[in-house]
Parts: structure tokens; sequence; C-alpha cells
């Protein structure tokens, strides 16, 4: 029992990770209708940045928190860039041409950062603490094993997914965010400027990977391969809804548990390696079954 | 109680009243309404310095005491202070129901003599300047609201907030004027004008005096513990005795506070926001709230509805036991106490009603099932009966005694006696002074030795409580001299769910009869469910199993009225059910859906013969109006069963 | 009514405006004025170009030839939330509604541009920014009583029914507090109750704020009895131009649109 909850609070945690890239996702699908591929370049993109700088800036006396701050600016004139150049000429243009553009930035930015940062594997150290502990004691014999850099790593994804929720309906910008996301047509003639939203969208989803790509970099390292997680983060959306917060994270916590699970006690029946592709199998499931996803909207097309 | 008897305070009029509670809780809220989206108040200091500039206003307009004033609109703090406004000057305010047409308002306006018409908005103003040349008495218009008032010009107009104004310069000029005014008042002075809703006549001005509102209002504050704690909500229409009672009399004795809905579209929110302790709503309106309950439940999952379903069988079995303070078993206390967490508590809190202490409702019967929903949810509903004459303070349900067949015990002060079939007179604190302008129906409606004749039937069972049956005019007697009470069988007959539709006859006659007509859903479900094949309408209604099922609720009923010597008698003997739903398009039943049960009586006479002659079926042939207008005519072999009599021992034996 | 307001001078002006798409031509040599404080009516059979006309007026669309000149400033072509900056305000044919958004939120965005709080108060809800909100929220309560949509100020637009739904969008337009309010078939798909209840919004805007009113309407009732004066379009032309008993009469309308539907 003990160990059957530790792969579960394991699987959960992975989740909450997966759930994180694939907020990003969301917050531009709803507000641009835009799927944006270039997510998961982003996460890569501002890990990179990030580890970078700090050990540039190595000398200074908090070069933590001021990497965080400059990186933070530069993914803010990234979505600034991304709208001027991307965006905004392609406004009214079919989704699959926005889908192909942000595919370009995907490839842009893997490339740019790698040239710019270099292609090695940085350990980022950002104080989150690695070492293992045991809970639950006296319920369980010998505790359960958790692990407090994945405690940490939830903590972090937990504020800032309230801290989202706080922006989206309290803020005059979040009701702003959400109309746009409603009827772009609409907002625009109540003089909601759809170019300064854009930005603003591509700005948090920027921080958003940020977040995840931190996280994710001190745990495994910041690599190529994180810009892969964005492939992760695709069944973690089919399962969540394109369109939904909540579906993101319960989403991603759903794939995170069922592949633990699935390693562990379905691996020594159908072979191993199933954690690679459950999260597939399952979203082509809900693709057949129920293609909206569990939190999404239906969607009729008026004629 | 004796909170209650503290927080009343003693005045003669409602002015004393008023200033009394302006000196004793000058910052507890008197009032509250909902504007632009927040709730406002006012202390009762605040009102009193409202009403004591009002009033200065009309007065600096040169009205003399005596003279009318009317009021239109919905519930608003500025119509309610104008009732004190004016009778703080001696000037009688006469509430119109706001939603009367033109020729309505015309009547009582011309048959008041209104001189003063203090109106909330637009829609009134434009009603009373069509009104204008065809009252020439009407002098001054003053409007609350001035949305849409902007481009009239007509010299009548005022609007409140300049009266008010006008006021307050003449209280600072005159400020001896309006203490000396209020002294002038007397607890027997005329304090409001109430117009009857007249169904059958012209209605008729009520003239309360002080004296005869503030006792009632003071039994009824006794009765209930009212205090300045409680909170009602005012929704119901401010020209109908009730709504003057409580959120008025009662108010301004107990000197608790009135909160005004936002308007009459957000009732429900407000209810929900201000969570009365005290409440009063008529049985349409109970009605209506559980039917919205009903559908959301309808729309919810499985789960919810089996949890609610389940917590709900819990609440009728225990729930107004619980309430009433009697025994119950511990596991029926604990599984209460669990569906309390789970539906009830949550419901009422959706109701608005979760801090209801009393809840009353009254003016038409209510049906057992909605009576018992809200009882057995822990709601404290009672009944009361009154009428407008009566300052509406006859009969009220004490806590804990609440039943449904009956309106309870006669209140404090209050007389009963049971006349000839029936009727019940009344001889209460809060009687009428007069009607206004009509001494010919004061003296038919007050009997020599002063007791007001309600035209209601009814009579005082075993317990001491008032039953209500009837109008009296309907009540008959069968030819051995019971009394045979129509619509109170009828009634009770169409509280099951199978039976649509009942005509009871039997005045003159040896027994009581009854055509029936089946409740087409109902029966057909049934049908369904015991497997019993049918071929519509006429077939069902005359199936001997329908019948069998018929017979079972008409026993059920016999064996009520067994219990109450008055009505054993009455008890229904043979019955039919009907080869036609009774219906309007036939003129069998009002636009309203009652019975002319003279109309039915000649329509179907040879039913009738046979009912009597004891035949054991009958044929008859109708005519009937199809819906696209075309006539035919349906016929039918009708049996006819008989049903044995009920006495009260086998009722006892069986039980 | 109509006799109280006095007109004022043209608020806009449209000069030999033309739009096409691609060749299909939607509006030509459209020249036309709006007074400050008239209620302007535009009719015209389906296709005739009367939403493009408003589509050009708040800078949807961007006319091909001539220039709009409103409140004496000429231009080219307007921009939509350039055109929300300087006071234009509009409802649209198929109800732009944020569906997922309350009433009270709708109505709320339309005050998007009265607000003036910094990004960074904004996002922390705090201190010049709460009093703003209060302040908005003051004047979308305004709306809301005036519009008589208490009752439903905390439901989904989503859930509400069609008319409501065009209510609300009409009290967004109101938020903006408006200079020149458009209206595109304010009440189409409405029974006649709502129609009227409509009409007396629309012409009570007109009364108490002085808000210049253009609109595009079918039905030929409303339309005669709200409006001071009528433009009516065929195939993307001007053919009529007029107070409603002059249109009424005016022949090549007759034969173009009134004769044929009414």
């Amino acid at each position: 029992m003990a160990f059957f909850i530790e792969v579960l609070i394991s699987g959960l945690m992975a989740g909450v990770l997966y759930s994180l890239v694939a907020l990003g996702f969301v917050l531009i699908f709803k507000a641009s209708g835009v799927f944006n591929f270039a997510q998961g370049a982003m996460v890569l993109f501002a890990a990179l940045t990030f580890v970078r700088l700090i050990d540039i800036l190595s000398e200074t006396f908090a070069p933590i928190l001021l990497s965080l701050a400059i990186t933070i600016v530069v993914m803010i004139v990234l979505a600034i860039v991304i709208e001027r150049l991307v965006l905004r000429p392609l406004v009214n243009q079919p989704g699959i041409s926005l889908f192909m553009a942000t595919l370009g930035i995907a490839y842009f930015l893997d490339g740019f950062g790698q040239s710019i940062w270099g292609s090695d594997v940085y350990a980022l150290d950002i104080g989150i603490p690695k070492d293992s502990m045991f809970i639950l004691e006296s319920v369980f014999e010998g505790g359960i094993l958790v692990s407090s850099e994945d405690l940490v790593a939830t903590l972090i994804a937990g504020v800032l997914v309230a801290t989202l929720a706080i922006f989206f309906q309290r803020t005059r910008v979040g009701r702003a965010l959400r109309a746009v996301a409603d009827d772009h047509q609409a907002a625009q003639s109540v003089g909601i400027p759809l170019n300064y939203i854009w930005v603003v969208v591509w700005s948090v989803a920027g921080l958003v990977a940020l977040v995840a790509g931190a996280v994710w970099g001190s745990k495994l390292g910041v690599q190529f391969s994180l810009s892969l997680i964005a492939l992760k983060a695709l069944p973690v959306l089919i399962l969540g809804g394109f369109e939904s917060v909540v579906g993101a994270i319960v989403g991603g916590l759903i794939i995170g548990v069922g592949e633990k699970l699935s390693e562990i006690y379905l691996g020594p029946i159908i072979g191993g390696g199933i954690e690679n592709w459950f999260a597939y199998v399952l979203a082509l499931f809900f693709l057949l079954f129920r293609p909206q996803g569990l939190f999404g909207e239906k969607h009729i097309d008026r004629v | 109680m004796s909170q209650a008897a503290d927080s009343a305070v003693s005045g003669e009029t409602f002015l004393t009243l008023l200033l009394e509670h302006a000196r004793v809780r000058p910052d507890n809220v008197s009032i509250r309404e909902k504007d632009l989206g927040i709730w406002q108040s006012w202390t009762w200091k605040e009102v009193a310095n409202e009403v004591r500039w009002l009033a200065c206003g009309l007065a600096s307009r040169g009205f003399k005491r005596g003279a009318n004033l009317a009021i239109i609109g919905d519930n608003r703090p500025r119509l309610y202070w104008s009732f004190a406004a004016a009778q703080s000057i001696g000037l009688v305010p006469v509430p119109l129901y706001q939603d009367s047409v033109t020729e309505e308002m015309f009547f009582v306006l011309d048959n008041a003599e209104i001189e003063i018409a203090i109106v909330e908005d637009q829609e009134q103003v434009d009603k009373l300047l069509e009104l204008l040349p065809r009252c020439p008495r009407l002098k001054l218009i003053i409007y609350d609201d001035p949305r849409g008032m902007r481009h009239y010009s007509q010299p009548e107009l005022l609007p409140y907030s300049e009266l008010r104004d006008i006021g307050r310069e003449y209280d600072e000029a005159h400020s001896e004027f309006y203490p000396s005014a209020v002294a002038e008042g007397k607890s027997d002075d005329v304090s409001v004008i109430l117009y009857t809703s007249g169904t059958t006549s012209k209605p008729k001005g009520v003239c309360m005096t002080h004296q005869a509102l503030i006792d009632a209002a003071r039994g009824d504050v006794q009765h209930d513990g009212f205090n300045e704690k409680d909170e009602i909500l005012s929704y119901l229409p401010m020209a109908w005795v009730g709504d003057h009672l409580f959120s008025y009399g009662q108010a301004l004795v107990a000197g608790f506070t009135v909160n005004c809905p936002e308007s009459s579209d957000t009732v429900m929110t407000d209810l929900r926001e201000i969570g009365p302790t005290y409440y009063f709503a008529p049985p349409s309106v109970f009605e209506n709230l559980l039917t919205q309950v009903m559908i959301r439940m309808e729309d919810a999952n499985r789960l919810k509805r089996w949890i609610f379903s389940a917590c709900m069988d819990i609440a009728k079995r225990c729930g107004a036991e619980i309430m009433d303070g009697k025994s119950v078993g511990l596991f029926d206390r604990a599984m209460y106490a669990l569906g309390n967490m789970l539906v009830y508590g949550p419901l009422r809190n959706n109701l608005g009603m979760s801090r209801i202490r009393v809840a009353y409702t009254g003016g038409a019967a209510i049906g057992p099932d909605l009576y018992r929903f809200y009882r057995s949810l822990g709601i404290n509903l009672k009944q009361l009966y009154g009428q407008t004459e009566t300052s509406a303070y006859v009969c009220k349900h004490a806590n804990g005694e609440s039943r449904l067949d009956t309106v309870g015990r006669p209140l404090p002060g209050v007389e009963i006696k049971i006349a000839d079939k029936g009727e019940i007179w009344v001889k209460s604190p809060g009687m009428l002074k007069e009607y206004y302008k009509r001494p010919d129906a004061t003296a038919e409606s007050i009997s020599p030795d002063g007791y007001f004749m309600t035209g209601d039937a009814g009579f005082i069972d075993n317990d001491g409580h008032l039953k209500i049956i009837d109008r009296a005019k309907d009540v008959g007697k069968l030819n051995d001299g019971t009394m045979f009470a129509p619509q109170f069988l009828e009634n009770k007959l169409k509280f099951f769910p199978f039976i649509k539709e009942a005509v009871c006859f039997g005045d003159g006659r040896d027994v009581a009869c009854a055509f029936l007509n089946i409740e087409m859903q109902a029966v057909a479900n049934w049908a369904e469910r015991k497997g019993l094949p049918y071929a519509g309408y006429v077939d069902l209604a005359g199936k001997p199993e329908v019948y069998a099922l018929l017979q079972e609720c008409v026993d059920q009923v016999n064996a009520d009225l067994a219990q109450e010597a008055s009505l054993a008698g009455s008890q229904v003997r043979r019955f039919l059910i009907l080869h036609k739903e009774l219906d309007a398009d036939d003129d069998e039943l009002t636009r309203t859906r009652k019975v002319r049960r003279g109309f039915v009586e000649e329509k179907y006479a040879p039913l009738v013969t046979a009912l009597f002659d004891g035949a054991q079926h009958c044929e008859i042939e109708t005519q009937v109006k199809f819906e696209d207008g075309r006539s035919g005519t349906i016929s039918a072999d009708i049996a006819i069963r008989d049903v044995k009599l009920v006495t009260s021992e086998s009722v006892r034996q069986a039980t | 009514m109509a006799q109280t307001r006095a007109l004022g001078e043209p608020i806009l002006s449209m000069d030999e405006i033309s739009l096409s798409f691609g060749g299909v031509k939607a509006l030509t040599d459209i020249s036309l004025h709006v007074r400050e404080h008239e209620i302007l009516a535009i009719i015209g059979p389906n296709g005739a170009g009367k939403s493009s006309l408003l589509n050009v007026i708040n800078g949807v669309y961007h006319p091909n030839r001539g220039s709009v000149t409103y409140k004496g400033e000429t231009r080219a072509q307007m921009r939509p939330h350039v055109a929300a900056s300087q006071g234009i305000a509009r409802t649209f044919q198929n109800i732009a509604l944020f569906k997922g958004m309350s009433v009270l939120d709708n109505i709320m965005t339309g005050r998007t541009l009265k607000m003036h709080a910094g990004f960074f108060w904004q996002c922390l809800y705090y201190g010049k920014a709460l009093n703003e909100e209060i302040e908005h929220r003051h004047k979308v309560e305004e709306i809301i009583d005036f519009l008589q949509i208490e009752s439903i100020r905390k439901t989904l637009v989503g859930r509400l029914p069609y008319g409501l739904q065009k209510r609300v969008e009409l009290g967004r337009a109101l938020a903006a507090e408006p200079d020149l309010l458009l209206l595109d078939e304010p009440m189409a798909g409405m029974n006649i109750e709502e129609k009227e209840d409509m009409s007396r919004f629309v012409l009570d805007v007109n009364d108490e704020f002085g808000t210049t009113i253009v609109l595009i309407e079918h039905d030929m009732g409303v339309v005669m009895d709200l409006s001071d004066r009528v433009i009516v379009l065929d195939y993307g032309r001007k053919i009529g131009d007029g107070t409603p008993d002059e249109v009424r009469n005016n022949k090549e309308v007759i034969d173009a649109y009134l004769g044929v539907s009414s």
C-alpha cells in the first residue's frame, strides 16, 4: 500500500509539471485561437536564458533574482516581437497559417537559444532542496518516500495557478483577456486593443514557460530535451480540453499518475517502456470518445 | 415574549411610535432598499427626519387635515415614509394597487376624493395624468423616480426630492409646526383607508384607526415574539392589508427592519441576500419556489437526485416533528441531522430561508405536499386567517401547533361566533371603523352586536382551532340539516393527485354525491405501471380499476369527514367519473378554473338525477367544442359507485 | 418626443465611400452625414450593404475609396479601437457578447476605455484601481437600472434568452458613454413586446443622454416611429435619404424596397 501511494505521489508530481507546460498552451489558445507549437521551445529558451544568466551574473549580490528578473524581461520582449512580426501581419488568416508560424518560431527559438547560450547540458540550482523525506510514518510502516524537490515544484505550480486565476477573474486586464477569448470582434468594438492583449497573453505564457523550465531544469538539467516535453503536453491538452485551465491541470495529473502506475503495475506483464507511450494511447481513446476533452466546450458552429 | 414586550414601545399613533423608536434606538436600521446593486439603509433617526421633512413639505402646500392622499407604487422606503408623513399632519393615506389599470384607479381616486398622490415612477404618473381631467380634486402628484420625467411640465407634478427640500426649509422656518401637528393626532383617527379588491362588487374603502392597527400589530408581535432584531422582506403590494400590517404596523410596533427589494423580478435574489427572519407569502409563491427547486433537481445528476429524494423522505418522516419538539427516535434524529447538512441547510439557504423563525401563509388553502415540504425542511410555516376589515388579525397558529387543515386558534382579544350556515362572525381589536362613505355596506357587514360578518363558513374543531370550509353563500344544507360545504369537499378530493376536478351536489338533498374528473397524466402513469391497457380518456375514465382507485380516495375523504362532528353527515355517498374533462371552453369552468356548479348541474342533469335515484349507470351524450372550433358529441355509459358511510368509531378502530 | 430635441451639426460625414470584397461591390459612392442628437435609420433589402456601412464607420472594414469625417477629423479609414476611443459604440447583428461572462462583467468591459489606473495596480487590484473599479461599477449599475435588468446581473450571458442578450449588448455599448451609437438590427428576432421595450430604450437613450444613433432595422413600423431620418440602400447604392414620410413616398424606394416587402 505504501508503495502504491509512493508511486501515486510521484505520478502526481510529474503530472503537475506536465500541467505547467499545458497551461501555457491553453492560455494562448484561449486568447488568440492559436495552437502555439512553440511553447516547448519557449520553455527551453527561458530555462537556457535563466541558467546562463545565473552563470554570467554569479559575481553579483543576487545572481538568481537578477537573472530571474532579466529573463522575465526577455520573455516579455519576446512576446512583443512575436506579436509584431508574426501575429499582427497574420491577423484574420486561417488557423493553420498561424500554427505553421508558431512551428517556425519553435525552430527559430531552439536554434537561436542554443547558438547564443550553447547546447551543453547545464545544471540549474536555484536552491530547491534535493533530499527526500519520509512522511506518514505513523500510518505506514517505513513511511512514504517523497522527494522534497517534487514537493517544492508542486507548491510553485500551485501558487502560479492561483495567481493566474486571480489575474483572470479579478483584474480588468483579466476581464479583457476573457473578453477577447470569447469574441474578438466584440472586444474590439468596446475598445479593447487586440494587439496589447496578445502581448499580455504571450508574456504570461512566457512566464509560465519560465517557471516550467526552471522547475524541470533543476530536476533534469537544462538541455535540448526540455523542448520535447511540449510533446507530452499535447495528450494532456487532448485529455483536458484546449480551452480549460482546470482541464490542463487535471489532464496533467491524470497522465502523470497513469504513466507511473501503468509502468510499475502493467510493465512486468506487457513489457516495460509503457511510460513512453501511455499518454498518447490515452489521448487517442479520448479523441475517439470525447474529442472536446474532459473540460472542453462543445463547439456548435453557427451557419 | 418578554423581549418583544420590551421592544414594543407604547404610543397612541404610528407617529408617536416612530418618534419613540428614533429616541430609543436612533441608530438601528429601520429600512433598507437595494438601489444600483447596493443595499442602502436608513436608521430610525434618519427615517424620523425624512418623515418630518416630507410632512412639512405637504403642509407647506396647504393641505388640510382629513384630506386623502393616494400612495401608488412598488414597496419603496419613500412610499412607506409617505404613510407616516401623511398621518403626522392628519392626511389619510390610501394605498392603491400599483398594477391596477386606469379605470380601476379612477374608481378609487374618485371614491376616496384623493387630493394628493405620491407615486413611484413615470408609469404611475402617466396613469394619473390621463385621469387628471376626470379627477378635479387631485391637486398634486409627487413622484419618487425622476427617470423619463424630464419633459413633463404639468403644474401638478413635483419630484419627491423637491418637496422634501421645501419641507426641510419650511421646518427650519416653522420648527414648532411638526411637533404640534403630531400632538394633534389621536389614536381613534382614521390612519389609513385600504380598498378591498371587490371580486363581485365595486371595491370598498375600509377605514382603519391607528388604535385598531396598532392593537392588531401588537397582538401579532406578542404572539410570535417579534423584536427589533427581526428582518422582513416587503414585496407584497402595499395596498394589501397584509403588507400594511407587517411592513408598517408590526415594524413600527416591534421596531424591526423592513427590506425593500430592488425590483419585482429580483425578489428571489434579494430574499437570499437578506435572509429574513420573518416571512409571509401566499400559497402560490410557496408553490412557485418549490417548482423552481424541483426543476433544478431534474437537471441535477443522478447521484444528487438520489441524495435529494432520500433526504426528503427522511424529512417527511420526521422533520416537522423535530421542529415542533415532538418525540422522535434517535436514529431518525441522526439521519435528519445528516440530511440537514447535505440537503435541507443548503436548500434553505438557496431559498433565502435559512434564518426564518416564523413564516406565514394565508389567503387561500395550501396544498398538503407543499405545506409538508417546507415544514419538513425545518421552516416554521404556519397559517393565519383574517381579512382587511379585521386588520388580518383573527386566527393564527401558535408555534408547535401548526396544522394543515386549520388556521389556528383565535388570537388574544378576538371573539368568534359561528352563525347560521356556518358563517364566521368576528370581533377583533383590529376591527374597521367603517366603510368609507358607505354606511349601507357598513351596516350590512357589522352585526348589531358588533361582530364583523366575514362571509366565510367554518367551524371550531375539537382542539379549538378554526377551520375554514367555504364561502358562506356557497354552503348549503342536506335535508337532515347537516351543513353541506361543496367547495370544502371538492378541495379535499382534489388534493389527491389522481383527481383533477370534483363537483359535489347535496344542497337540499338527502346525501352528498360527486362528479369526479381523473387527472389524466397521473392516472395514465398509474395504469401503465399496473399494465392496464386503455384506449384514451373516455375508456380510461370508465375502467373499473380506475373506479376502485378513486373509491379509495373518496373513502379517505369520508374518513376525514367522519372525525368532524359538524361535517360527518355530509360524506360523499355516491360518485361517478365523468367521461370528459371539465373545460373552460365548454363554460364548465371559469377562466380561473373554478367550477361553475350551477351550469354543470344543468348540463349533466341526467347524471345528477341518476346519482340521486340509485341507478347503477347512466348513458349520456354531451356536446363538446374542439380546439379548432368545431363541435361534436361524446356519448358514454357512465357507471355510478356507492360509497359506504364511515362512522367515527370505525375510524378509531382502524387506527 | 422628437420635437423636443434640437438636432445639431453633423457629427459624422461619409464622402464617396466605396467598398468591395474581391471584385464584389458592397458599397458604391456612398455619401451621407449624421447630425448630432439625431436618430438615423438605414434600411434596405438583404445584401444592400447596411452592415458594411456600419462596419466602415467603426473601422472593421476599410473602404477602398472615400473618406470618413468624424468630429471634424477626416480619415481615409477608422480603426475599431480608435473609433471606440473617439466615442463610437456599437451592437452587432448576431449579438457579439462575451458568452462565458456575467451580464455585469459584459457591461463592465464596455467601460474599458474609461479606465485609467495603471497596469501594475490593475494586477494588484489595489489602490487607485480599486477605487476606479467601484466608480465604474456604479456607472454600470446605473445602466443596469436604466435597462431594467437587475434580476440578471449575475447571470452568464450565454444562458439568457435572445431578447435579453440584445438588451445586454445595448448596455455594454452604453457603458462607454458613446457620442455615436451604432445599432445593427437591435430588434431582429424579437416579439412585439420586446420590440416595444427596445424602442423605448432607444428613444430614452437618445432623449436622456443626447446620444446620436444610427440603426439598421427591418421592421418598417419601428423605423418610421423611431427615426428622424431614413437612408435607403439598395445594391450598395444610396437611393433615398429623408424624413420617414419623404422616404415612404419616394418612388425609387417604393420600387426597390417598400413595395416589395410590405
